[in-house]
């Protein structure tokens, strides 16, 4: 018996942004962009962990009492949309709406919630404008602390949710204002840094108050009803946007498939597809094509499957415009409860951005088709990311660091595919400086170089994958949750593929050995980590090349001279 | 007190203003640019303002260009070679993975300013800690240097891997490459920049021998021209952190002139300040494009130390000066979505708003201006003739695709969004420097300046407007006030303790021993941040004064001011910044208004936004206004119209500016 979920979006009172001024609804709509955008500049700068102020693994938004997104600032594309459905199972734990008070802080950090893992950790301010009236709406923060417990700081071979992290279904962190401390104590007690983790929350509640003040502040220039139906009007604006572009596609069903390398646990590949059926400026995405839930975590809980669609959608019709409510509206999503798009507990599902992410790159590839010329060829494919941590060697201090990692860019119909850039779901990341890294860690880099030959060959080929060398100067643990290292990135239109990711660890005595999702492998001093990023794949056959960008190609030492031969006959 | 020439070099005008200091006599001029060849507007500018024996007696000659930044929008500049680590060259081009827009599938950087055939490696390395972990190969730099003979490559910059803790190598390689005969600039990364952050200090650097090969030979063209003119003081360029640098310093660091395009009109608004005692000012100038803005505390410019242009990041002081895409020539327009937006696209100066009846037809927010009647009928400078009726015609079409109620509710509408747009850059400069703009006066300048002081007062809650005199040429009054300043920053990131002092003391002696300079004041400030933490705050320090607790206490206290709250953790040194300043003047005349004007008096039918009704206002010369006079009314001069909206009182204060003053119980 199957279980088919459709999740829509949030409808809430039609009709209320009929009369709603549109000049006020501009002004409303550009001051709630701003204000999350304070919120997430609030937090970068004073957060502890550099995955939240480097990498920006973190989302900041407001939604009204709804549960309808206001506003969401650009951070992690990964996010997208989500925070919905953590507001409610926040609110719901804690004793529904009528439960919450001015100065409340809500903690929620439940995968099935999230859509993530325990790490992130979202807190929840209830907005009231007056003492003693209605709720306007909430400031929420969804931010990746290092350590919340689990068998491991980074785990790629759980078996379920328990082995994760600590859970917190939604309590109070501050009551009416005041902290409670039972719970403060208990998230100390379960992180392997607590110091760390409580300048994060710090920052987290710092910056969702800022936020809460902001809003706050917006709705008292004009007012709660005219905010309210000025907010009606802004989502029935962001729909439209969303419509006009929707209705330029043809009507069809689009499908493609693909295979996650493996689930890491019993190691078999999971093979699994999108339809994309396109009816006029509406759009249904079904990931029912899929296995059950699977043994190993990665698993994609519902709300990150509901961020892929959302992800996919904003790349091909966004406009450059910051979402609101209205955006999601002309998007359905089925899926299969019980499956690995929408897993039950206890499912394990740390890895959970493997999926999302591989379906991301999946929907834009399924409407290659429906909007020809709007589709580049594979990239790398995976955020690559590595999480190392130890005791330093002189103090015994406990440290950890985790960034992800960029990779090549497919080819597309008008240009060559850019080099060593983040996966999409993560374009707002940044590579950590080396010499920051070497202030910090005990690491030295040996290498950070464009790898020569790796793009995918093409009329426009693939983006150039990325030679990272990290020599370790002291004992250490290193986590690889590397995904795509055997799924080869690859070419639209007659292209060639591009290299998927690789990492190798060359220990001192010489032996070498692979990884791809791997927890805790142990580093002794001495040993070299390559990683090596996939690239993109090539657009076009490699034969309609124009010999004069193999040449360039060649001078510029993006390609070796066997390379462009072997593959470019015609330029010679 | 010297005579006083700045030129200020802007994409459209070249803008002159002289003090002398004989007579105390104000002058202005302007020429138009010429992109290819600036100085000639420069020097078209002098000859047509400056009688010869007037240049002759000039002090300071005081240059703001754009030939830097120009270099990099064309991508014309030296052809650069870059000698990096072992294992590096690739970092210029590698960047920090990130794209500009984050939704943008198909975004691909622009080209790296070097080739990658003439990025060089050279094996050495030096740790974290400054040690030397393997010794410069020398044979490698000689290799290099015979590349970029064959390739004729004009200058060369050289980044090596934690040069800011250890410069030898870069040094040592400086000297390799010159004897190993190229005669063309060098640029060593640790001079430029000194601060980590490897990708940064690369691109500042190449940027440094980029445009060094434009800058050089356009200053001593430059200077040549006017010593044959007669003048026989000192050329100083404009700085992007604010100040000026004398003509050998910006030969040879034109990085530090890149951003300082948007910077006069900060520095003349912190003189004003000062002058007028505003303890918190922000500036408000609208100009054709942009609206541009900036936080004035107690007569301080805000620094900050990292900058970008044309997606180029830059380790160099800059003044945090705000743009966003709101100015007299904005477009209005209705989006697929049906409501009306404004900016950032510009109708410029050319055709310009279609009031202005040179050819323009997309509505601007200089028309909504016109038709609400902040802008009087009749001709501006420039001998444009103004049109209500055209910019009626270019309105209306906008009501009927967001449903607002004709020519009317579309231009009352396009001001409302350009002042909330605007009203947003001046939390986001105020807000998050921890600063309540409802405290703070607005001082409004520009040639559009004028027209929404009151308008953004009353959206911040901001009781007072300063329009300082002859708005419209402001900015360029920032020019004859500069300083000349110099600075050089280290990185040193180590606990903040007792140890940390001497150390300090030491680098920053180091770093002021390389900024000698006679007569200058000194200043010393140290990015600090709690240990763990990676975002700094920069607080100026007093060596020999200070204890650790005492600088701990101010980073304390600007932390809380700053982000709301205070952390028990320990803290941090990052980086040393040095600083001297040569201060040229220290009170230096405003500008006044030219003594002629538009004709005025009478009444004008206007439209008032705090009362959302049409009105009738009194239209007064701002020469011969004395005031107080409550709004609605328009004061006029050559440059620009101050709209005081009902609400408001105006009146002339004894420095020439126009105060604006919200009445009591009006907010």
């Amino acid at each position: 018996m199957t279980d088919i979920v459709r999740t829509r979006y949030t409808e809430a009172h039609p009709g209320l942004g009929d009369g709603a001024d549109p000049v006020t609804t501009e002004i409303i709509r550009q001051g709630l962009n701003a204000a999350a955008d304070q919120m997430k500049q609030s937090l970068i700068r004073t957060a502890f962990s550099p995955i939240i102020y480097e990498a920006l693994d973190f989302a900041v938004a407001f939604y009204d009492a709804d549960l309808c997104m206001l506003a969401q600032a650009p951070t992690l594309p990964a996010f997208m949309g989500t925070l919905g459905f953590c507001v409610q199972e926040a609110v719901d734990g804690v004793g529904g709406p009528g439960a919450i008070n001015p100065g409340d802080v809500i903690l929620y950090n439940d995968p099935y919630g999230t859509g993530s893992h325990p790490q992130d950790a979202a807190m929840v301010v209830p907005v009231f404008v007056e003492e003693g009236e209605a709720l306007v709406g909430y400031a929420v923060i969804k931010a990746h602390w290092l350590d919340i417990g689990g068998k491991d700081p980074y785990c790629t071979d759980t078996v379920d949710v328990h082995q994760e992290g600590t859970i917190f279904p939604g309590v109070k962190l501050y009551d009416a204002g005041r902290l409670v401390s039972d719970v403060y104590r208990m998230i100390l007690a379960n992180s392997r840094m607590p110091e760390m983790v409580i300048g994060d929350i710090n920052a987290m509640v710092a910056g969702a108050r800022t936020g809460a003040e902001a809003l706050t502040a917006l709705v008292r220039r004009y007012g709660i009803d005219t905010f309210r139906r000025c907010v009606a009007r802004m989502y029935g604006h962001g729909e439209a946007l969303v419509r006009s572009w929707f209705e330029r596609l043809p009507d069809g069903v689009y499908t493609a498939k693909s295979v996650i390398d493996s689930d890491g646990v019993n190691g078999r590949p999971i093979p699994f597809g999108v339809k994309v059926t396109v009816s006029g400026s509406s759009v249904t995405v079904d990931l029912t094509d899929c296995p059950d839930q699977v043994g190993g975590p990665v698993n994609c809980p519902l709300p990150s499957t509901v961020a892929a669609v959302r992800i996919a959608v904003a790349f091909l019709a966004g406009a450059g415009e910051q979402p609101n409510e209205g955006h999601f509206r002309p998007l359905e999503l089925v899926t299969r409860r019980g499956s690995l798009f929408h897993p039950v507990r206890p499912a394990p599902c740390f890895m959970y951005g493997i999926p999302s992410d591989h379906a991301i790159e999946l929907i834009i590839r399924a409407l290659a088709e429906a909007v020809p010329g709007s589709v580049p060829a594979a990239s790398g494919g995976d955020i690559n990311a590595l999480v190392w941590w130890g005791n330093r060697e002189a103090t015994g201090e406990p440290w950890a660091d985790g960034a992800p990692h960029p990779v090549g860019q497919g080819g597309s119909p008008v240009s060559d595919g850019a080099s060593a850039l983040m996966y999409i779901s993560e374009s707002a990341t940044r590579l950590t400086p080396a010499e920051v890294w070497e202030a910090r860690n005990p690491w030295r880099i040996e290498r950070l170089a464009l790898a020569e030959d790796s793009g995918g060959p093409g009329r426009h080929r693939g983006g150039l994958g990325l030679d990272l060398s990290f020599r370790v100067l002291e004992d250490q643990y290193l986590t690889s949750a590397l995904a795509r290292t055997a799924l080869e990135p690859w070419g639209l239109s007659g292209g060639l593929p591009g290299r998927p990711n690789r990492l190798t660890v060359e220990y001192p005595d010489g032996r070498e050995e692979d990884f791809s999702l791997k927890t805790r492998i142990f580093l002794p001093k001495g040993a070299l980590v390559h990683l090596r990023t996939g690239s993109g794949g090539g657009y076009g056959p490699p034969s309609e090349r124009d010999p004069e960008a193999v040449h360039a190609d060649l001078r510029e030492g993006y390609v070796t001279l066997e390379h462009a031969q072997r593959h470019y006959p015609h330029a010679f | 007190m010297a005579t006083v020439i700045g030129v200020d070099v802007g994409g459209t005008f070249t803008d002159l203003v002289l003090h002398d200091a004989a007579t105390g006599e104000i002058r202005v001029a302007k020429q138009p640019t010429t992109p290819s060849a600036p100085e000639l507007g420069v020097l078209a500018a002098v000859d047509a303002a400056v009688p010869p024996d007037l240049l002759a007696r000039c002090g300071h000659f005081v240059h703001g260009t754009t030939v830097g930044l120009n270099a990099l929008l064309e991508r014309r500049g030296a052809k650069v070679g870059l000698i990096t680590t072992a294992g590096f060259r690739d970092v210029l081009e590698i960047r920090r993975g990130d794209r500009d827009d984050p939704y943008d599938l198909f975004w691909t950087p622009p080209d790296p300013l070097v080739p990658r055939r003439l990025r060089a490696e050279v094996a050495e390395r030096v740790a974290a800690d400054g040690s030397v972990v393997r010794e410069l190969d020398p044979e490698g730099v000689r290799q290099a240097a015979r590349l970029f003979a064959a390739e004729g490559v004009d200058a060369v910059a050289i980044v090596l891997m934690n040069s800011y803790a250890n410069p030898e190598h870069e040094v040592l390689a400086g000297e390799v490459l010159r004897d190993a005969g190229f005669g063309g600039p060098i640029s060593l990364s640790h001079d430029v920049s000194g601060e980590y952050r490897e990708y940064e200090r690369t691109c500042t650097t190449v940027v440094d021998a980029f445009v060094r090969h434009r800058m050089g030979p356009y200053l001593h063209n430059l200077e040549r021209e006017l010593r044959g003119r007669g003048f026989a003081g000192e050329l100083l360029v404009t700085r992007s952190g604010g100040g000026a640098l004398t003509l050998a310093e910006a030969a040879a660091r034109p990085f530090e002139t890149i951003l300082s395009g948007p910077v006069a009109g900060a520095v003349a608004t912190a003189r004003l300040a000062a002058a007028l005692g505003l303890h918190t000012a922000v500036a408000a100038d609208v100009g054709g494009t942009s609206f541009d803005t900036a936080l004035i505390e107690d007569g301080r410019l805000p620094l900050l130390f990292q900058g970008e242009v044309v997606g180029l990041p830059l380790q160099s002081p800059w003044v945090d000066v705000r743009s966003v895409g709101a100015g007299g020539g904005s477009v209005a327009y209705a989006d697929s979505g049906g409501l009306l937006r404004v900016g950032p696209r510009s109708a410029g100066a050319d055709p310009g708003p279609a009031g202005y009846m040179r050819g323009g037809t997309e509505p601007t927010v200089t028309d909504a201006a016109l038709h609400l009647g902040m802008i009087p009928p009749g001709h501006i400078s420039g001998g444009i003739s103004l049109s209500p009726e055209k910019a009626a015609e270019v309105l209306a079409p906008l009501a009927g695709p967001t449903g607002i109620d004709g020519a009317d509710g579309v231009a009352e509408g396009v001001i409302r969004i350009a002042t909330a747009n605007m009203a947003q850059a001046v939390r986001g400069v105020t807000v998050e420097r921890g600063v309540d703009p409802r405290g703070a006066a607005i001082v409004a300048f520009g040639g559009a300046g004028p027209l929404f002081g009151c308008l953004l007062a009353s959206e911040l809650d901001v009781d007072t407007v300063v329009v300082p005199p002859n708005a419209g040429n402001f900015s360029a009054v920032g020019l004859v006030q500069a300083d000349i300043v110099r600075s050089a920053a280290r990185t040193m990131v180590r606990p903040l303790d007792e140890e940390a002092l001497p150390a300090i003391e030491q680098l920053a002696g180091s770093l002021f021993e390389r900024l000698a300079e006679a007569g200058a004041v000194r200043e010393l400030d140290l990015d600090l941040r709690h240990r763990g933490q990676e975002h700094t705050l920069t607080v100026p320090v007093r060596l020999g004064e200070d204890d650790v607790a005492a600088i701990a206490d101010r980073f304390s206290a600007a932390y809380h001011r700053t982000f709301g709250h205070q952390l028990p953790d320990p803290l941090e040194v990052v980086t040393v910044r040095a600083t001297t300043r040569v201060v040229l003047d220290s009170e230096r005349p405003l500008v006044p208004a030219p003594p002629s004007g538009p004709a005025a008096g009478g009444t004008t039918r206007v439209w008032s936004f705090s009362g959302r009704a049409w009105t009738q206002a009194q239209v007064v010369q701002r020469e011969s206004f004395i005031g107080p006079v409550e709004g609605p009314l328009l004061v006029v001069e050559p440059t620009a119209t101050t709209y005081v909206d009902a609400g408001f009182t105006a009146e002339a204060h004894p420095s020439g500016c126009l105060l604006i003053s919200r009445k009591d119980g009006e907010r």
